[in-house]
């Protein structure tokens, strides 16, 4: 027998489970910013990746002349009353090299509209390669009432894809995008974002 | 053996008769209970009374089912007081009936009966403690289940949306649950999962302790009967899965009602993120619900065989092994989610492997009956049944498994019949082996064996009648969760309904035995089974005394480890 | 019967309900096609004193003829047990390549793997039940070990699990190929409760499908709860880049006949390749719980020949087939860079008209 009394031990089991419990929960609640930097970390999911203008001219560097083709697709959720499009529907784009993109989005209502996007690109494997320097992506669009804007994303594929076994069969990846309503309407915050972005 | 308990026993009457039957008034004792076999009694209890609610609303799907068309969801929405049975209402009262029927059935029908009622009654009893570690506590996680209970019933009275009720599956997937399911009936049915989950983490505490803590003097964990073994891995799996669904339901909650954006793509949120947290529970939560049965089903094959367990080692190994891998599994339930290719090559890989504990299981259950001298009672043929209905309901699991192949049986009725197999038959069959195998324990009264059979072969029969056409229907394509379906899905549809009568019929039979047992049942002697039973319990009386083991009995090492464990009191 | 009256009324409300539905959205999606194809309506561009691309006329007048596939063309669907009493009780036939494969793997690997496994629980039962009975067997063993045993029945299941999972895994790797660039893409956008097929390589229309009533179906000679009323036209034995989006809450585009389920999920898309072998009706539904009509959200594909795809593709306002959009561009590109790659207004905003430049001269 230890030294320990019955009760002794038995509170300090109790709390062990209960610290393994506690700890658990954290867990669960640290699930939310660790799925999301596990996302971007290794583009799980589709999830892009944002790169510096360093990033890119180093990408650019290792150029080798491959191409992809680039697919530009636009959704917007039910309740969001924006029209929303690539202003082109595929491109040619060299590996590595950045390119230019535009998105056309349109306030089809009477009142000022606060947007968000969200983003993948499929193939998934393709997600950790797909990089964007610039998007319109980053901060909140507010339009006003029949206002429409174009909207730039400057992104360019990193040559590491070449090198992917996954990527192998890949000739072309979808950026797509969803416009959300956005569920804090900070009009004049969103609007400053958008000068910023022009 | 036999004759140690028996001699046991004949020395802790003595103590009885003086104080340990003393038992508190009625309200104190069945209200306030602090008592580890009565709060097990209660669990039981509860856990038969929210299975004929759990059943009668499978009843009620069933007859839906029946046919195509609507035919009884506009009488369930007036019966429970929905104001009109519009279309839609009546398709949102029928996810409303899946929904209450997965949770009633998952959190306040298996889980209590195993965890809550055997756990309660026969942990202490088999390691030769006194009561659980916890008895005060022991009390508040059963009336946190019994509060969820009642907070998911009240759910279905209140809005939910197009009408009254809950109608977002037992999975309860953002956004349905959130965004497109207003209503107080939605926080209501994930508050309920709250209160029940706190019930069962306390409750895995206070098992996680019993069992380190408080086992008789010589009762090493490798002499653990495996009925402590599977509720030992049971009350881990508890601790640390529970508490990821708790995070999970409460961003729900906080979705829902405070804005926050957890789960929700306009906030930047991911909707799928949900179903790793709840999958992440959800799996290992499989497990919860059938391994309890695997150390009962274990107890009463080597009792009734007369043998020890063979390969008792293994059989509590794979138990930890199954829990351990069951954690690492969890994407297979969402396939078609939008993985990357990687990753549903890797749980697909990861999910084969729980296969090969629970082969061990299987081929070591009828290891211990080879050779041995086997009695058909009621528990044993419950048990029989068990082995190959858990069998037929594994091995569509490794079907399923194969993230290619479950691209066409997702969401399919093929997956309705797979689970069905290893919990309505799996995990029911050994909570009514368990059941025969200790009713006579419990309540010192003798079930009828006659009626116990008659049970077993029509509930048998009834189960498979119901859930074996389902394979054909989801091969078939249909998909699961629909209320109504195309005219060539009817003819299983409509077997599968006949099978629910039969299987109603048999739980008539059930409830006439249990009426049989109180009121006119023979009493019980205390080791009814005889030789092969050798746990602890059997050395008390039936019912045992009130309080038990004030003097730990000492488990004698006699020949090996593996022998069967005996006891003797401890020196008076 | 009493309880049949019943349902037949709760269809009639459905039939009701479903008309109401298609009525109240039918708005939305032409204007939804307005807005996103602002030049290819025709009276919308003269309206607006807009010239129109000649190309677009044309596809309006000179549209060849299409006619849907009748139900002697249905392929995929389940069979009832009276019309054939095996076939009601496995998988529906396949019509895609990995259909077969994945088939095969179940009939030929699975099958026999999972029903011998059974049996031989099975018959161990039985013979235990039948030699080890305390009749037959009144003093047992006392053995509780047997190494060798115990390793080979560890060992045997991986080897099985390994003989399982080689196909397996080869199945996925099948699954996940990656669909060619010039694969016609085609976008399923689940709402509740209906699915939206656009067809963003055609000129991005967008063919919004409802159920059925059940009369509407029988009808039309089609089995209820998986007819509907607009079809989701592919073309055959070409890859087809199947792209899914949830506009609300999850949904799931599964077909059974296809070996194809992908979900649609709010605020992404998910892909999969998806070649049909044969010309036919292929029917699906939802897969994934998504509220109250659920049950009532069906699709149908109609696979044709990459032809008579074309002639519906023109069908459809705003529908323009691959030939037709290449001639455009092209004709769009010839000129100076105002003239918009797209059939874009003019823009008011200088800023962007210069990056539009920027955008045509990438492209040129």
């Amino acid at each position: 027998m230890t030294t320990a009394t019955l009760e002794d031990r038995n509170r300090r089991t109790m709390l062990f489970a209960f610290g393994a419990a506690l700890a658990m929960l954290g867990l669960g609640y640290a699930a939310v910013p660790l799925y999301d930097l596990f996302c971007r970390v290794t583009g799980f999911g589709g999830t892009t990746q944002v790169a510096s203008e360093a990033e890119a001219d180093a990408a650019a560097s290792r150029a080798t002349g491959a191409t992809y083709s680039i697919r530009f697709d636009a959704n917007t959720a039910r309740d969001m009353p924006w029209t929303f499009e690539p202003l082109q529907v595929t491109d040619t784009i060299a590996v590595g090299e950045r390119d230019m993109a535009f998105y056309m989005a349109r306030n089809d209502t009477n009142e000022p509209i606060t947007g968000t996007a969200t983003f993948n690109v499929e193939p998934k494997s393709a997600g950790r390669y797909f990089a964007k320097v610039q998007c319109f992506c980053f901060v909140e669009q507010t339009l006003q009432p029949g206002e429409e804007i174009r909207m730039p994303v400057l992104y360019y594929v990193d040559p590491a894809a070449l090198d992917d076994p996954l990527m192998q069969d890949v000739e072309q990846i979808t950026l797509s995008y969803t416009f959300h309503r956005g569920l804090a309407q900070d009009a004049d915050e969103a609007a400053a974002n958008n000068e910023e972005l022009r | 053996m036999a004759t140690t308990a028996d001699g046991f026993q004949a020395h802790t009457e003595d103590h009885a008769h003086d104080h340990a039957d003393h038992k508190p008034g009625f309200f104190a004792r069945w209200f306030m209970s602090t008592n580890h076999k009565d709060i097990g009694t209660l669990y039981l209890i509860f856990a038969i009374i929210a299975g004929i609610i759990g059943g009668a609303i499978s009843g009620l799907m069933r007859w839906e089912l029946a046919a195509p068309g609507l035919q009884v969801m506009g009488q369930v929405v007036s019966a429970l007081g929905g104001d009109g049975t519009s279309f839609d209402q009546q398709g949102h009262m029928w996810n409303v009936l899946i929904t209450a029927h997965g949770l009633i059935m998952v959190f306040f029908m298996v889980m209590p009966a195993m965890i809550g009622g055997f756990g309660n009654w026969f942990v202490p009893l088999m390691i030769g403690a006194p009561d659980m570690a916890f008895p005060r506590m022991n009390n508040v996680s059963f009336w946190l289940t019994v509060a969820g209970f009642f907070s998911l019933l009240f759910s279905l009275f209140v809005p939910g949306g197009v009408g009254n009720g809950a109608g977002i599956g037992w999975t309860a997937y953002a956004p349905l649950s959130t965004t497109a399911s207003p209503g107080p009936a939605v926080d209501f049915a994930i508050f309920s999962l709250h209160l029940a989950g706190a019930g069962s983490i306390l409750g895995a505490t206070n098992f996680i302790t019993t069992i380190f803590n408080m086992r008789a003097p010589g009762m090493t964990l490798h002499k653990m009967p495996l009925f402590v073994w599977s509720v030992l891995v049971t009350a881990f799996l508890l601790l640390l899965a529970l508490p990821v669904l708790a995070a999970a339901i409460t961003m729900l909650l906080t979705d829902r009602n405070f804005g926050t954006t957890f789960f929700t793509a306009a906030g930047g949120g991911d909707p799928v993120l949900y179903q790793h947290l709840f999958w992440f529970f959800g799996h290992p939560e499989v497990y919860i619900m059938i391994l309890p049965g695997f150390g009962m089903v274990s107890q009463i094959v080597a009792t009734f065989s007369r043998k020890p367990v063979f390969g008792y080692l293994g059989m509590a190994y794979a138990m930890v092994a199954i829990g351990v891998v069951g954690f690492i599994v969890w994407a297979h339930h969402m396939y078609t989610v939008g993985l990357s290719v990687n990753t549903k090559m890797y749980f697909t890989a990861a999910t084969m492997v729980i296969a090969v504990p629970t082969g061990i299981k299987i081929f070591s259950w009828i290891a211990t009956m080879w050779g041995g001298s086997i009695e058909f009672k009621s528990p044993m043929v419950w048990a029989m049944g068990f082995i190959f209905l858990f069998t037929v309901g594994g091995v569509t699991g490794v079907v399923l498994a194969n993230g290619g192949i479950d691209d066409n049986l997702h969401d399919t009725y093929y997956v309705v019949a797979h689970f069905h197999y290893v919990l309505s038959m799996g995990a029911v069959f050994s909570i009514f082996a368990g059941f025969y195998y200790w009713f006579p324990k419990m309540s010192g009264r003798w079930h009828s064996e006659f009626l116990s059979h008659l049970h077993f072969w029509t509930f048998f029969v009834g189960v498979n009648v119901i859930f074996f056409p389902m394979h054909f229907l989801g091969l078939q394509g249909m998909a699961r969760r629909y209320p109504d379906f195309t005219a060539a899905y009817s003819y299983w549809n409509e077997i599968a309904s006949y099978g629910y009568l039969i299987m109603a019929g048999s739980m008539i039979i059930f409830f006439v035995n249990i009426g049989y047992a109180l009121l006119a049942g023979r009493r019980a002697e205390d080791n009814y089974w005889g030789e092969g039973a050798t746990t602890l319990e059997w050395s008390l009386s039936s019912p045992p005394p009130f309080h038990q083991f004030e003097t730990l009995p000492v488990i004698e090492d006699h020949h090996s480890a593996d022998d069967h464990i005996s006891a003797k009191p401890a020196t008076a | 019967m009493n309880l049949g009256d019943i349902a037949r009324n709760k269809l009639q409300s459905l039939a009701l309900l479903v008309a109401a539905v298609s009525l109240a959205i039918l708005p939305q999606s032409s204007f939804a096609q307005e807005i996103s194809e602002p030049a290819t309506s025709v009276d919308e561009a003269v309206a607006e004193g807009q010239s129109v691309a000649d190309g677009e006329v044309v596809t309006e007048t000179d549209a060849p003829a299409f006619e849907h596939f009748g139900p002697d063309m249905i392929l995929g669907q389940p069979t009832s047990f009276e019309d054939d009493a095996i076939a009601s009780m496995t998988f529906q036939d396949q019509y895609t390549v990995n259909g077969d494969y994945a088939l095969w793997m179940h009939d030929a690997i699975l099958m026999p793997i999972i029903t011998a496994i059974s049996l031989f629980v099975l018959g161990l039962l039985m013979w235990v039940i039948l030699r080890y009975r305390r009749a037959k067997n009144p003093n047992p063993s006392k053995t509780s070990h047997n190494t060798l045993i115990e390793v080979i029945w560890t060992v045997v299941p991986v080897i099985i699990l390994v003989v399982i999972a080689v196909p397996s895994i080869s199945l996925i790797a099948k699954q996940y190929q990656a669909p060619p660039e010039d694969a016609i893409t085609i976008k399923a956008n689940g709402y509740q409760w209906y699915w939206g097929y656009e067809y963003v390589d055609n000129g991005g229309f967008e063919v919004i499908s409802n159920m059925l009533s059940v009369e509407e179906a029988l009808t039309a000679g089609e089995p209820h709860q998986l007819a509907v009323d607009n079809r989701m036209v592919v073309p055959v034995g070409v890859p087809i880049r199947l792209q899914t989006f949830g506009a609300d809450v999850i949904h799931s585009f599964g077909m059974p006949s296809l070996w194809f389920k992908l979900d649609a999920v709010p605020g992404r898309i998910n892909e999969k390749v998806l070649t049909i072998e044969q010309e036919g009706i292929y029917y699906g539904q939802c897969m994934e719980l998504c509220g109250a009509r659920h049950g009532y959200m069906p699709i149908t594909i109609e696979a044709r020949s990459m032809e008579d795809f074309n002639a519906w593709v023109q069908s459809q306002p705003g529908g323009m087939t691959r030939a037709q959009l290449d001639a455009e561009a092209a004709a769009a590109a010839a000129p100076a860079p105002e003239a918009d790659a797209e059939g874009e207004e003019a823009d008011a905003d200088a800023e962007a008209d210069a990056a539009d430049a920027e955008t045509a001269a990438a492209a040129a």
